[in-house]
């Protein structure tokens, strides 16, 4: 466990007729306990220049346990007073961070759901024959199918995992991050099967994803270069 | 104009390898210009004794505060490490301030339950709720109703 220390300070001797002078300190802990945060992004400077503006996602639902005692830190670096980023949580307009502005808040987390589907290898394959999936064509080395599965599940998919047990027929696919499939189901026909004989991997089991409602996002409000520090600290 | 300063530290020594010793002052001043804030909710301490959903900052029906950018403080002063409070914007979790917590954040209240802030206890046992804002918005109330 690691200890780390927050304290925010507020001063002011004009904003009432009492000057104002407070400060709070507090250890990050994980929720409902006395053990400190051990899990960090690291402090991370990102660049905004895009033209169109664009929003940026900072931190994604996936990355910390939802509904932790996880804290998200961010400030804004320019030091233009009128620029600023707009932050979001989904579509959800939390505020503006001003140049120079600081935040520090809890962070629930939200994510959403995965995508599932199930591919079963079955009929007569023959070496040589071929299925596409995400952009990834697997070469049968055999004609047997729980060895095709093998080769299946042993491919590196840029925006799926798998699941597979050695010389079964099955490989499950997941999507690597939550949230965003959308709502499409996954069917045989997304997958490109060329064989020789009448061997097929059709889809099965399909389950679309819950989009992720816990994402941040900001947006800068100029196309000039702006930069943002940020921060998760998590479990 | 009243000039008043947040500031935040954050520091450990065995998060990493190396240290952590971050500080930040910033000055708080009205959107897009060096002129301070000069409005405030005061800070206030209430005890919650329900787990109903309240809001710390009402905004008063009809009014507009789209483009002003203020900042809220809020913190959890339960010494009981399970409770905590939850704390919403519009129809989102922002998310839970546990016992000691504190949040501060910008907050631009569009229009009346547009983006309201909201906080929810835990428990229904009783728990000091600490807040406050520094804004030049158009007519909010701290613990007014909010209807």
């Amino acid at each position: 466990m690691a200890t780390t220390i927050a304290t925010i300070s507020l001063a002011s001797s004009d904003l009432t007729s009492s000057a104002l002078a407070f400060s709070s300190t507090n250890p990050l802990n994980t929720a409902g306990t006395a053990t400190g945060l051990s899990l960090t992004s690291g402090l991370s400077r990102t660049n905004f220049t895009d033209d169109p503006i664009h929003q940026k996602l900072i931190f994604r639902g996936d990355d910390a346990t939802a509904n932790g005692a996880n804290k998200i830190y961010m400030k804004n670096l320019s030091t233009t007073p009128a620029e600023f980023f707009t932050v979001y949580i989904n579509s959800e307009e939390m505020g503006r961070l001003y140049a120079g502005d600081w935040a520090f808040f809890p962070w629930s987390a939200a994510n959403g759901t995965k995508r599932v589907f199930t591919v079963t290898v079955a009929a007569t394959w023959a070496i040589g024959d071929t299925w596409e999936f995400d952009g990834v064509k697997t070469y049968a080395d055999s004609a047997t199918v729980g060895s095709i599965a093998n080769q299946i599940h042993a491919a590196n998919y840029p925006n799926w995992v798998t699941t597979h047990t050695a010389d079964a027929a099955t490989v499950v696919f997941e999507d690597r991050v939550s949230g965003l499939g959308g709502t499409t189901v996954v069917v045989t026909a997304d997958g490109t099967l060329n064989t020789a004989g009448n061997g097929t991997a059709n889809i099965s089991s399909a389950a679309v994803s819950v989009e992720n409602v816990g994402d941040v996002y900001v947006k800068p409000s100029v196309a000039t270069t702006i930069d943002l520090e940020h921060m998760l600290f998590h479990q | 104009m009243a000039t008043t300063t947040a500031s935040l530290t954050l520091t450990s020594t065995d998060l990493f390898d190396d240290s952590l010793s971050l500080s930040n002052t910033s000055t708080l001043y009205k959107a897009g210009t060096t002129i301070g804030l000069d409005q405030t909710t005061g800070l206030t301490r209430t005890y919650v004794t329900a787990t109903t959903q309240f809001d710390p900052f009402p905004v008063v029906k009809g009014t507009t505060n789209a483009d002003e950018n203020g900042r809220v403080y809020i913190a959890n002063l339960s010494e009981e490490i399970t409770e905590y409070i939850i704390v919403t914007i519009g129809d989102l979790v922002i998310g839970r301030l546990y016992a000691g917590d504190f949040m501060w954040m910008p907050w631009s209240p569009k229009a009346q339950h547009v983006n309201d802030l909201e906080i929810t206890p835990s428990v229904a046992t009783g728990m000091h709720v600490e807040f406050m804002a520094i804004h030049n918005f158009a007519n909010i109330y701290p613990n007014s109703a909010d209807s």
